[in-house]
């Protein structure tokens, strides 16, 4: 039995000790927007927040959120209003098939939590670990540029 | 000519759900009583099966049944050529090929499932190297593959799956003609599309019998007519309906585990979920074929390309099951000719049988590799008659009025120009900022692809009008285009203008997505329902005195006489078009000699282009397909010994990440020339084939070294030029 | 995965006796980057599942003299630690160089260590350093210097029922530079073709080197030191060829595996070539220590 609050809202789950919180969130909870990509946390698809920070839920067990609180992508919005980094994914064209999406825009606003006006290098080093296949980047490190400046105001 | 909404550097507006997280993929897709199915693999090249015993598998709490090609029909699957078994039913021929198949009610008890279930199995005698496996003697995969299904006709030896020429002129007389004479032989590797939503698929026989799939598969018509065959069910029994797709690159066209699905819910009674593990899409996706190509040109004193024949041996492992075009082999094969006017060429390409991983079309297929090797070939050659590779090039570019080998005909040649853009924006003539640091250039062209759409429009009373269409959305940005197309036709801001995609029931047919075509097809089938549905709301608009304008009022007019505005467009390309789309490019690397680590310090890239529809679609695919260019030139490599991929996971065959990608300068020549909607071409597979050419160029201008098969890796640069220095 | 106990004990003790109650069936986690892949794999399939993250006191980064760090530091939180960065900042560098941020969220020093993967980067600082592990069992507390602790290949000197606590770094004495190198041609994600540690003490005379320590990752079985180089250098006057020469040596000190970041003999080489710039990097760095007031 395990007790975790994910987007605002507390859940208490019987699950398998071997769930991970990649299967519990998408399976038990019904929120499937984190993806399993690679399955061995290179690729960033499944990162979700935990306690604010970014971790990959594909190789976390859900026990490991027992008492803690989980932020995904569908935490992001508030009042049907996107966060402001989904927006500037949006206008700045940042994805293309989407499947990689939910991470990056996870991971981008983390990275704008701890340092609202990264550098470009910054942003790399931040998002080294959010794979894409479609977009060739250019237009990630635009988005989370876009966002970093749209924040200013 | 100035557009309204076509030309508007629009978002991604059309993903909103992507960006959410509330877009349904495949793999989101759940029922009730869903249940999971996995696949137990093979774990030897070539060997018979013996015995299957899946008692103990059976008796696992959780597992609801288990499969082998016993409990099937014997059918064998492909999408052109049918030489595949949906579960191997007495022999197996590559590591992976699926040999039974588990349904429990979560994927870990699934894959626990797996391991209880006991195969006896006798090795025999396998080949993986393609030039071995086409010599006498070499063991047969294939007793007899004229048999099969959709089996090309000539079969020099019996591990041949399909010969595919392009001729010209006469090579032997061109030949003789020649003052020079050149061959060089290159090697391309085994590399995955890199798509990071592995395949998925969901299958429920709902109660009318009938067989509902979400798969992510980009061509649902094709995929309900392959099912309908490998099902043996008649095509109105199924129903694809369509799921957005986390990327395709030619790699998600087949019916993969789908059939499986299928039994296992027909076993059951219940849906099922089949998702392949990323491990499982390195071991047995359809990958890139991995090509061994030998390229001999004959020159003119000056430079001038007199012949060029080449040969090319794709590896294409144990199954063609794979390969969709009616050649059974790779189109892009015709790209051994290059940009070049060459009037006496003979192009043979094999696709041969190997105990390996079978492959598959990616992006642009046969093209990477053939651009490597006869770009790579052309820079040696420009070396050796100690003439600039650009002059090299200017001597032999394609121009108006030309024929290519592939029967095309060409128009509004720009190759010339292209090669011109490319090289004033990378600076090529000027001095390097320093030693061991290069320039290679490399090109390239791609046609507009060809295929039939169906497009329907409504008009509803709210006065939106409805885009209905069976084209899967795979991230291109095509769905936001064609909206585009029909706003611009009718005069209307783009919101007014909304998408519906359909299913397989809601029309006859679609070639679907891939080959660089949606925007040539859907676009022009989207234009003319469009300007169909125009010629009637003017009509209306006249019948009723109501501006033309006042949508709503019009719609609502017409509702109340029982009536909807609609109209509905079947676009057939047939053939293609007389344009082509080239790219030059250009590639600054700097080489540590200590290491042979090669750094790309700037990249540019010159496009021949249409009408663009929407400049930050556009210039994705270009971005996208240029990084797959450099991961194919650089990093990418599934690594597989006797048959047995090593690199199964994407911490092992690496994909560039966001720190690999170089600064990007991109040159624009448009031309509004295309068949497309308001003349547009095509881009999707324009930018990743002369990329790996243009980096193997620049390194042998850094450093001296020719690298001539891929990747192009630190190791093998540093052992080149410690060879090199030996000499 | 396979089905499993899963214990979140509350102490140390607790986390103890559970250890002993399953032996080696059970398997410790804390990040569970490394463990929670390999199960995924099925590579390892153990029955009992020992998380520490409800375990006080494992999550502190103390200075005391040199600096400890507890098992559940994480790699972000060393990388990012004023403490580290100021007393040891070649340490804070080389966890920085460890995949991505994301992954250094989870993967904690305590797992770095346990682990026993050759192929990772802060073990190989950590020799140079001259740390040590420190480790709880059934037999109570004991340290185990960082050269005694990788045995072999994923094998690391752990009795059963043992696990670490934490690792301690001695300060390094003056006049002292040190550098990691991180070798990765193919990707910026990947792990080392090479990684090499070194640390550099000069003399006085600011001429000759005091004392020289090498470290160097993915080129064995286990992390390890090139104490042929070292001595090269010990009491010698530096200069470029020195270094090169040290670089050398160190090429005969290593038995790399090949992988699928070189081959066996491309890391040989490179092993040359990384020991070279960083003991070129630790000198430029032992200069300016010295030069300060």
């Amino acid at each position: 039995m395990i007790r975790l609050t994910v987007n605002g809202t507390v859940h208490e789950l019987e699950v398998p000790s071997y769930r991970t919180l990649l299967d519990c969130l998408r399976y038990d909870l019904g929120l499937t927007g984190s993806k399993e990509g690679c399955g061995v946390g290179v690729c960033g698809a499944c990162t979700v927040l935990l306690d604010g920070k970014m971790i990959s839920a594909c190789i976390a067990l859900a026990a490991f959120a027992d008492g803690r609180s989980v932020t995904t992508v569908e935490g992001l919005a508030r009042d049907e209003r996107l966060h402001p980094v989904q927006q500037a994914f949006v206008d700045a064209g940042g994805f293309q098939c989407g499947i990689c999406t939910p991470g990056q825009v996870v991971s981008a606003k983390a990275l704008l939590d701890a340092n609202p006006k990264p550098t470009d290098d910054e942003i790399r080093e931040w998002m080294l670990g959010n794979l894409c296949r479609c977009t060739g980047y250019y237009k990630i490190i635009e988005s989370i540029r876009a966002a970093a400046g749209r924040s200013r105001a | 000519m100035a557009h309204r909404i076509v030309g508007q550097p629009l978002g991604k507006l059309e993903g909103i759900g992507k960006v959410s997280g509330q877009a349904r993929y495949s793999g989101d897709v759940t029922l009730p009583g869903l249940i999971w199915g996995k696949a137990l693999r093979s774990p030897l090249p070539h060997a018979r099966i013996l015995r299957i015993d899946t008692s103990r598998a059976r008796a696992l709490p959780g597992v609801l049944t288990v499969l082998t090609a016993q409990d099937l029909p014997d059918i064998l699957v492909g999408r052109r050529m049918f030489d595949m078994p949906m579960l191997a039913r007495d022999r197996v021929r590559f590591v992976g090929e699926k040999v039974a198949v588990v349904a429990a009610v979560d994927p870990d008890i699934a894959e626990e499932a797996l391991a209880l279930i006991d195969v006896e199995y006798e090795d025999l005698p396998a080949v993986f190297d393609p030039v071995e496996a086409i010599r006498d003697g070499a063991p047969i995969l294939h007793e007899n593959p004229g048999a099969y299904d959709g089996a090309p006709s000539e079969r020099p030896h019996p591990n041949v799956q399909s010969v595919l020429r392009f001729k010209l002129g006469d090579v032997e007389a061109g030949f003789g003609k020649a003052d020079r004479i050149f061959e060089h032989t290159f090697r391309t590797q085994l590399d995955h599309q890199g798509y990071l939503e592995p395949h998925a698929g969901v299958v429920a026989i709902d109660d009318d019998g009938r067989v509902q799939v979400w798969a992510s598969n980009k061509m649902p018509f094709r995929l309900k007519e392959l099912l309908s065959h490998a099902l043996q069910l008649a095509p109105e029994q199924i129903r694809v309906n369509l799921t957005p797709i986390g990327g395709d690159f030619g790699g998600k066209g087949s019916l993969m585990d789908l059939p499986l699905a299928y039994h296992l819910a027909r076993v059951t009674g219940r849906p099922v979920k089949m998702l392949m593990r990323y491990a499982e899409e390195l071991m047995a996706g359809n990958p890139r074929h991995p090509s061994v190509i030998t390229m001999r040109t004959g020159v003119t004193k000056d430079g001038r390309i007199l012949a060029r024949r080449v040969k090319a041996l794709f590896n294409s492992g144990a199954y063609a099951a794979f390969k969709p075009a009616p050649s059974v082999n790779l189109g892009g094969a015709g790209m051994g000719a290059g940009v070049y006017r060459i009037p006496n060429l003979l192009i043979e390409a094999l696709c041969v049988y190997s105990n390996n991983i079978p492959c598959g079309h990616a992006r642009s297929p046969g093209e990477p590799q053939m651009v490597f090797a006869g770009e790579s070939h052309m820079d040696m050659i420009a070396r050796e008659l100690a003439l600039d590779p650009a002059d090299l090039r200017r001597k032999n570019l394609l121009r108006d009025g030309d024929h290519l080998a592939n029967g095309h005909h060409l128009e509004h040649v720009r190759a010339s120009d292209t090669l011109e853009a490319a090289l004033k924006a990378s600076h090529w003539a000027e001095p390097k900022a320093g030693p061991w640091i290069g320039r290679g250039m490399a090109m390239t062209h791609r046609h507009i692809g060809v295929g039939f759409t169906n497009a329907r429009l409504h008009l509803d009373v709210g006065g939106t009008v409805i885009l209905s269409i069976a084209l899967p959305d795979t991230g291109t940005g095509a769905h936001l285009v064609l909206r585009q197309v029909v706003a611009e036709v009718l005069g209307l801001p783009l919101d007014q203008v909304e998408i519906e995609v359909a299913n397989t029931d809601d029309f006859e047919t679609d070639s679907g997505v891939g080959g660089s075509r949606v925007t040539h097809t859907g676009g022009r089938a989207a234009y003319h329902a469009a300007e169909k549905l125009k010629a009637q709301i003017d009509a209306e608009a006249a019948k009723y005195g109501i501006p033309a304008g006042s949508l709503a009022a019009i719609a609502q007019a017409a509702a109340k006489e029982g009536r909807t505005l609609e109209a509905a467009h079947f676009y057939d390309a047939k053939t293609h078009a007389a344009v082509t789309s080239f790219t030059a490019q250009v590639a600054e690397v700097a080489v540590d000699p200590a290491t042979g680590e090669v750094t790309v310090r700037h990249f540019t890239t010159a496009h021949d282009v249409g009408t663009i529809i929407n400049p930050i679609g556009h210039q994705g695919q270009i971005e996208g397909g240029l990084i797959q260019g450099l991961g194919f030139a650089l990093m990418e490599e599934m690594k597989t010994e006797d048959g047995r991929i090593s690199t199964l996971s994407l911490g092992d065959f690496k994909l560039p990440t966001i720190k690999d990608i170089p600064p990007l300068t991109t040159v624009i020549l448009q031309d509004p020339v295309g068949p497309g909607p308001f003349n547009a071409k095509a881009i999707g597979e324009g930018s990743i084939s002369a990329v790996a050419p243009a980096v193997a160029n620049a390194v042998a201008d850094a450093c001296g070294v020719r690298i001539l098969d891929l990747p192009i890796t630190a190791e093998k640069v540093f052992f080149a030029l410690r060879e090199k220095v030996a000499r | 995965m396979n089905a499993f106990d899963y214990r979140a004990p509350r102490s140390l003790d607790e986390a103890l006796a559970i250890l002993g109650e399953y032996g080696e069936d059970a398997r410790v986690v804390a990040g569970g980057t490394a463990l929670l892949t390999m199960m995924r794999q099925r590579l390892v399939q153990p029955r009992c599942l020992v998380s520490l993250r409800d375990v006080p006191g494992l999550e502190r980064i103390e200075a005391n003299g040199g600096l400890r760090l507890g098992a559940l530091v994480t790699h972000r939180e060393a990388e990012i630690s004023p403490l580290v960065r100021e007393r040891l900042p070649v340490l804070a560098e080389t966890f920085r160089r460890v995949a991505s941020v994301r992954i250094r969220h989870m993967a904690t020093v305590g797992g770095a260590l346990a682990h026993g993967d050759p192929n990772q980067d802060p073990p190989v600082t950590l020799l140079a350093l001259e740390a040590t592990v420190e480790v709880r069992g059934p037999r109570g507390a004991r340290g185990i210097p960082v050269a005694e602790f990788f045995r072999d290949y994923y094998e690391t000197a752990l009795e059963p029922g043992e696990l670490v606590t934490a690792v301690t770094v001695p300060s390094l004495p003056a006049a002292t530079g040190a550098a990691f190198l991180k070798f990765l041609p193919r990707t910026a994600d990947d792990y080392a073709t090479v990684a090499a540690a070194a640390i550099v003490t000069l003399e006085p005379d600011g001429a000759r080197c005091r004392e020289a320590r090498i470290a160097l990752g993915s080129v064995g079985l286990t992390p390890l030191r090139a104490t042929s180089a070292e001595r090269l250098l010990a009491g010698e006057a530096l200069g470029e060829g020195l270094l090169q020469a040290a670089g050398e040596a160190a090429k005969t000190a290593v038995d790399p595996l090949s992988d699928h970041r070189g081959s066996a003999a491309y890391k040989r080489e490179m092993t040359g070539v990384m020991v070279g710039r960083a003991l070129g990097q630790a000198w430029e760095a032992a200069r300016r220590a010295q030069a300060r007031p």
